[in-house]
């Protein structure tokens, strides 16, 4: 039952129920020299228009690495899909060619990272690397696509974007450098917008301004958003539903109220924890303990079992699929139901 | 920018003059009697001996000597005479222009062979492709220039004359136009090109695992666009560096080729003017050396600015 309940099947609904962009069982594997890493290790999810989708996990969780997989940005080799499927609109975008799969990276479905600074290119004008993709995807003359830009820029509310369209990235604010990498990934409308980690690099007021302008620009477009974080600061405000991912696998999925008000895994009730809280300041801060695990050397049964205070014996040795706890609520525990009863500890 | 480039000339002076003194006494130092040496195998007048040197101030202590020769050169644009007569300005005239066109010929073929192969590398890392230029790139550096000038000569030179029957590459002299530098061009360039492809390779290889062209690809750019613009255009820049330095020791180091293909230059000058004493002719080589690379520093720092904007000089 576990996977089929992220989805609406085209036995149950029909096409028409299909979801925007639907991820399946997707498995991504790295050749190294120390041995083959498995990055992710089955990870579904699915978005619809509107919606926004909040991937949660600590470094090496998978939880980029399944983005790049989307946006089709990995490098192969090293990487590897072995297995799995990315439905945009019902088609898998891994059976599609090269060429079909560029018509639809950046266009329909586009990205925004982490780090401003490095990934706007140093040696070209914001209004340049904007106006590009009106210019290489739409094939407007300099001076349109340029006015674009500036339009873009007013949009996502870059203060004197005339004057600054011909600045370079350097010459901008944090904040400002990642409203023009917003004001790239918008650019033509795209229907899925991935962000990875897109206020990590910043200021904490400034960070509340980039959410706030992307889930704006959500409500007037529609695209789906899926945004990737370590920081459920952010998650709370903006997310409809959750996707906690741990050691490539996703060990829990539930609309975002339901996590809040009860984790029904044991992982996500420590990142719960770990958040620091006014009411408990001079106390010492919550962490999990323990280190999440070597890809290469993962633990038998479920990932988690090293660090987790809910560990029995069968943890070791068995991996728990993904138990469906109610609608479209999952968690990849065997003890779900006594980590949403209470605290064992 | 503009008070960039005077604060830059102003420190090219002080390097300029102690430069030219470094040599001066080191010429100095060497043994032997530069007059003695004109008059060959003949007995000389000592009175005439006297007045030469006395003309060319050769009694006087070092410093002394060093000033008449600075002030000429900086007070009447004097740089001298040789021993025969001939002032050294037009002596070198001449033979500044072909070792120029050497080093430019060569510098051209640096920049062209070395970027392309390079390139070619880098987006064949790993493979066959790669694995042959990176070989080939040792064995051009692994060769000295009295090797490869001499067996290319006679490959090219001599032996492709007598297959094809018509003379592709001159082999010495300088009387032929742009085709008598093409193989000693390539020669004095050999090692600079090995060079050039590897980090050429390496510059490439490192900005394409940079996160702008990660950007650029998510953008969905087609892999010549990713690479041909947003790549190219970053992992050009340290290729100018090296290119501007590096047409310094090109004329440097056409002392050795200007010799095996017999070019009338001043590296072949030099080496005369260092045989016979000729103070004058050194230091005024070292004088145009030094500003050469003083000059081609500049317009590196200069191209900098322009292609990476984020350095800006003031």
């Amino acid at each position: 039952m576990s996977k089929t309940s992220l989805r609406t099947s085209p036995a149950e609904g029909g096409l028409g129920d299909e979801p925007l962009l639907a991820v399946e069982d997707l498995h991504v594997e790295f050749a190294t020299r120390a041995g083959v890493v498995r990055a992710v290790n089955g990870v579904s999810y699915s978005l619809n228009p509107g919606e926004t989708l909040a991937v949660l996990g600590e470094s090496g969780s998978g939880k980029s690495v399944t983005a790049q997989a989307i946006m089709g940005i990995l490098d192969m080799p090293p990487a590897r899909i072995p297995k799995g499927e990315i439905r945009f609109r019902g088609t898998d975008l891994l059976k599609l060619s090269d060429e079909a799969r560029t018509q639809v990276r950046g266009q329909r479905i586009a990205m925004i990272f982490q780090d401003a600074l490095s990934a706007l290119n140093p040696v070209f004008t914001v209004g340049w690397q904007i106006s590009e993709m009106f210019r290489v995807h739409r094939g407007m003359s300099k001076r349109d696509a340029m006015a674009k830009a500036v339009e873009l820029m007013d949009r996502v509310r870059i203060p004197a974007a005339k004057q600054r369209v011909h600045d370079f990235p350097h010459q901008f604010s944090g904040g400002m450098r990642q409203r023009i990498m917003i004001a790239m990934s918008i650019a033509l409308d795209p229907e899925v917008l991935i962000a990875d980690e897109p206020t990590t690099a910043l200021d904490v007021t400034v960070q509340a301004q980039i959410m706030e302008l992307l889930a704006e620009l959500q409500r007037e477009s529609n695209m789906g958003l899926i945004l990737i974080t370590h920081d459920l600061g952010v998650v709370a405000d903006v997310a409809d539903k959750i996707a906690v991912m741990y050691a490539g696998r996703i060990v829990e999925n539930a609309p975002v109220y339901d996590i809040y008000r009860a984790p029904a895994h044991p992982y996500t009730k420590g990142l719960l924890e770990s958040i620091p809280r006014v009411d408990l300041k001079g106390q010492e801060l919550y962490a999990i303990k323990g280190l999440p695990p070597n890809l290469l050397d993962m633990p038998t049964g479920c990932a988690f079992h090293p660090r987790c205070p809910y560990r029995q014996d069968n943890c070791v040795t068995d991996a728990p699929p993904l138990y469906g706890i109610s609608g479209a609520r999952n968690s990849a525990c065997h003890y779900w139901r006594e980590v949403l009863d209470g605290d064992p500890r | 920018m503009g008070r960039y480039i005077i604060r830059r000339l102003i420190q090219a002076v002080p390097v300029l003059l102690g430069a030219t003194l470094f040599i001066f006494a080191i010429v100095f130092a060497l043994p032997g009697d530069p007059i003695a040496a004109l008059a060959g195998e003949k007995r000389q007048d000592p009175n005439i001996v006297a007045i030469i040197r006395d003309q060319y101030h050769l009694n006087d202590p070092l410093l002394l000597q060093y000033w008449y020769y600075i002030s000429g050169i900086i007070f009447r644009g004097d740089f001298g005479k040789t021993f025969a007569g001939v002032p050294v300005t037009q002596l070198l005239a001449g033979k500044l222009q072909v070792t120029l066109n050497l080093a430019l010929v060569a510098l051209v073929l640096e920049a062209i062979i070395g970027v392309v192969l390079g390139l070619w590398a880098a987006l064949r890392r790993g493979r066959a492709t790669d694995t042959a230029i990176l070989a080939s790139t040792l064995l051009l550096i692994s060769i000295p220039t009295l090797v490869s000038g001499f067996v290319l000569q006679l490959w090219l030179g001599v032996w492709l004359k007598q297959v094809t029957g018509t003379e592709i590459f001159p082999i010495a002299g300088a009387t032929q136009g742009i085709k008598s530098y093409l193989l000693p061009g390539f020669v004095l360039a050999g090692v600079s090109i090995a060079y050039l492809t590897r980090l050429t390779r390496t510059s490439l290889v490192e900005t394409l695992r940079s996160d702008y062209i990660r950007t650029a690809t998510a953008k969905g750019l087609s892999r010549r666009r990713v690479i041909g613009r947003h790549g190219l255009r970053n992992a050009l820049i340290p290729l100018v560096t090296y290119l501007g330095a590096d047409l310094g020791n090109l004329m440097g180091g056409a002392v050795i080729t200007e010799t095996i293909f017999n070019l009338p230059g001043i590296g072949n000058q030099l080496y005369q003017g260092v045989y016979l004493r000729e103070q004058p002719i050194v230091v005024g080589i070292v004088t145009i050396l030094v500003l050469v690379y003083i000059v081609a520093n500049l317009a590196v720092d200069l191209m900098y600015a322009v292609l990476d904007p984020r350095i800006r000089y003031e």
